[in-house]
């Protein structure tokens, strides 16, 4: 192993049994072959059993930063728990050079009756810190976490933003030179997720790092690259942008939902670039078409379109409002953008109706007429501002 | 922070490497983690003590008060005639309640260390830290219940005006076999309660029969099936030498003890190894 390699995984695999019985079964016949000095035949799939992690290989160097992307269910934290030598892999090596840090489930072992005072060290001493480690760091978990007046109450009384704080500020404060983080950030409020990138930033120089996350933003904050697995196989992209588009072209955009009161009707959507619709590119022109049709009695409508990202947020929006002289008549509604904002990506569309006079919402079709927009990603986030650059001398 | 490279051991994991190693450099990896790992080891073991009656109103009082009710149980049978004890030469509390001292450094122990890994469950599936340490310190619950009995144990001897002779001093010394044969069977205990829960439920069952079996709350019985049952018993030997020690002043059954010493050494290195091979087994099935 070179010596700047922290983390060299070769064609690891891991197993898993989906049967609770026969899982038993297998463990207890593991158990006894390991103990008898055979081998359990590890490379073997027996009945029930599936390949969570399926041959993965990378390398991890100090200072570089590995994001792993994929679906629920991938295998993303099986291949964690293997980095961080909770269970062994069932086919190939991973070799770690240096103490290993995890950020996961942040809290894990915190018991619910002592205070965070002694949850701290208990905590500590869990994840492998020294008494004079502690020591030296209480004061700077204990401001880290933000607990107040909290600190010798009972962590069953902590709210679940306190519990997280104090897990991660405990956890974040060994200094390991190999770091594990999955999905944490979930919780907590905005400044405190602030205050863990500060964290977790300082940390990326020192140590070889591996990024689990669904958060793509944040993914390609972090990472100098990626890997993306699917049901156990890995693909590796250098690019991290690369890795996110690949990732984000695997995801399924099913789960249109249609809404209405029956006084409106819409038909024939479409999002067209200035070639059709396939053409559509950040900066391009982009007009959305359809047809609407409202039932008499009705003549004055808004008309609320936004896109949406894969995570069904919206992420830009327009409205309209129009007087229908004569109700019931279908009438073709267009909307036109001289240069489409959207980053490159997969969206969907949300169209709501309103009858202004009654002020009811009318037509409501949510996620339906997905598209894609062109373009390399340099940045993951949803909306860009169109512009130009100048560079001046000052007068 | 720290410097860059300060750590440049490397780890390796690979499916059954353990095995690779020989027996030589297992007996080293085993004692080095127990040695780094024993500051975890004082703060899980304050854990289980201060959690244990942290959210009852009497708190320690419920550490005594299960002793006292288990001697009363005793001392009614004894006093009624149902439970025959043979004989003893000291007034039967105090040597119920020594007895039991002994006895239940055995079943609390084993007890509490089967559970030790089912109980950390949602933690040894977050972290990788020494599950040794983790057995251990659950198994240690019962040498602080030791230590309520024998403060118990100690009031009554002031009570009955009895003095234990001197070679009391001699008692830490020959309770090692029977605390290394249950933490050894702890061990194995702990592994295959995680990975089948069967494990945990028979144990229970299967410690009040051998309490019954085993002659620790009555005499050592001179004839019939239970007394060839005792003849092979060593959880026997383990308990009287200690209770003649303390009672007599001497025993009779060294011979016995030492047979029984040299197999709870036996079982606690076989099963320390056996664990340390196989740990990581409990993880991926919990």
């Amino acid at each position: 192993m070179h010596a700047d390699v922290a983390i060299k995984v070769e064609k690891a695999s891991k197993k898993y049994c989906m049967s609770l019985k026969r899982s038993m079964t297998y463990g207890i016949l593991d158990i006894t072959r390991n103990a008898l000095g055979l081998s359990s035949r590890p490379q073997v799939l027996r009945e029930d059993e599936f390949w969570a992690v399926d041959e993965v290989s990378f390398e991890v160097r100090r200072g570089e930063t590995l994001g792993i992307i994929g679906h629920n269910g991938s295998g993303k934290t099986t291949l964690l728990k293997m980095l961080n030598g909770i269970f062994w892999p069932d086919r190939g090596k991973i070799s770690v050079r240096g103490k290993v840090g995890a950020l996961i489930g942040v809290g894990a072992g915190f018991h619910p009756l002592l205070t965070g005072r002694e949850n701290i060290y208990l905590n500590a001493a869990i994840l492998g810190m020294s008494r004079t480690e502690v020591d030296r760091n209480f004061d700077a978990i204990v401001a880290f976490a933000d607990i107040g007046d909290f600190l010798d109450v009972p962590v069953k009384y902590y709210s679940s933003g306190m519990f997280v704080r104090l897990g991660f500020a405990v956890a974040s404060h060994c200094e390991p030179d190999v770091l594990l983080i999955d999905e944490i950030l979930a919780v907590g409020d905005a400044s405190f997720r602030a205050r863990c990138y500060d964290i977790i930033y300082s940390k990326l120089q020192s140590t070889a790092t591996i990024f689990v996350s669904h958060d793509m933003s944040q993914v390609n904050r972090i990472c100098d690259s990626v890997m993306l697995l699917d049901r156990g196989k890995a693909r590796h992209f250098a690019s991290t942008s690369a890795g996110i588009a690949a990732y984000f072209d695997t995801l399924c955009e099913e789960g249109a939902m249609l809404h209405g009161n029956g006084q409106a009707s819409l038909a024939d959507l479409r999002v067209l670039g200035p070639q059709g619709p396939d053409s559509l590119a950040m900066g391009r022109p982009l007009e959305i078409v359809f047809r609407l049709r409202v039932a008499l009695g009705i003549s004055d409508i808004s008309v609320i379109l936004s896109t949406l990202a894969l995570d069904r947020l919206p992420v830009a929006f327009a409205s309209f409002t129009t007087s229908l002289s004569e109700g019931g008549a279908e009438r073709v509604i267009r909307f036109r953008s001289p240069r489409l904002t959207l980053a490159p990506g997969k969206y969907s569309l949300s169209i709501a109706v309103f009858d202004e006079t009654r002020c009811t919402q009318i037509l409501w079709h949510y996620n339906v007429c997905p598209f894609k927009v062109h373009g390399e990603a340099e940045h993951v986030v949803p909306v860009v501002l169109l512009g130009d650059w100048q560079a001046e001398n000052p007068s | 922070m720290k410097t860059p490279h300060a750590d440049d051991t490397v780890t390796t994991y690979e499916p059954d490497n353990s095995l690779k190693r020989g027996y030589p450099a297992l007996c080293a990896e085993i004692f080095r983690e127990l040695a780094n790992n024993r500051w975890l080891i004082f703060q899980l073991l304050k854990r289980e003590f201060s959690v244990k009656y942290k959210q009852s109103f009497s708190g320690v009082v419920w550490a005594v008060v299960m002793p006292l009710s288990t001697l009363a149980t005793f001392m009614l049978l004894h006093s009624s005639g149902i439970f025959n004890v043979g004989r003893v030469n000291v007034p039967y509390p105090v040597y119920a309640v020594f007895s039991m001292a002994l006895w239940q450094l055995f079943a609390t122990g084993l007890i509490c260390s089967a559970n030790a890994l089912v109980d950390a469950g949602s933690m040894i599936i977050k972290i990788n830290f020494s599950k040794k340490s983790l057995v251990i310190a659950s198994f240690g619950q019962s040498l602080l219940s030791f230590a309520i009995y024998l403060v118990l144990s100690t009031l009554l001897f002031a009570w009955y005006r009895f003095v234990p002779s001197a070679s009391l001093l001699l008692i830490p010394l020959v309770i090692v076999p029977l605390l290394l044969l249950t933490l050894g069977l702890g061990f194995i205990l702990a592994l295959l309660n995680g990975v089948t829960r069967d494990v945990g439920n028979v144990l229970s069952l299967a410690t009040t029969f051998l309490m019954f079996l085993t002659p620790v709350l009555y005499a050592k019985p001179a004839t019939g099936i239970l007394a060839t049952i005792t003849r092979y018993n060593p959880l026997y030997y383990l308990i009287a030498v200690p209770k003649d020690l303390m009672f007599l002043g001497s025993t009779t059954e060294w011979q016995g003890f030492c047979a029984s010493a040299l197999l709870s050494l036996m079982v606690f290195s076989v099963c320390l190894l056996v664990f340390h091979l196989t740990e990581t087994r409990v993880a991926e099935r919990i």
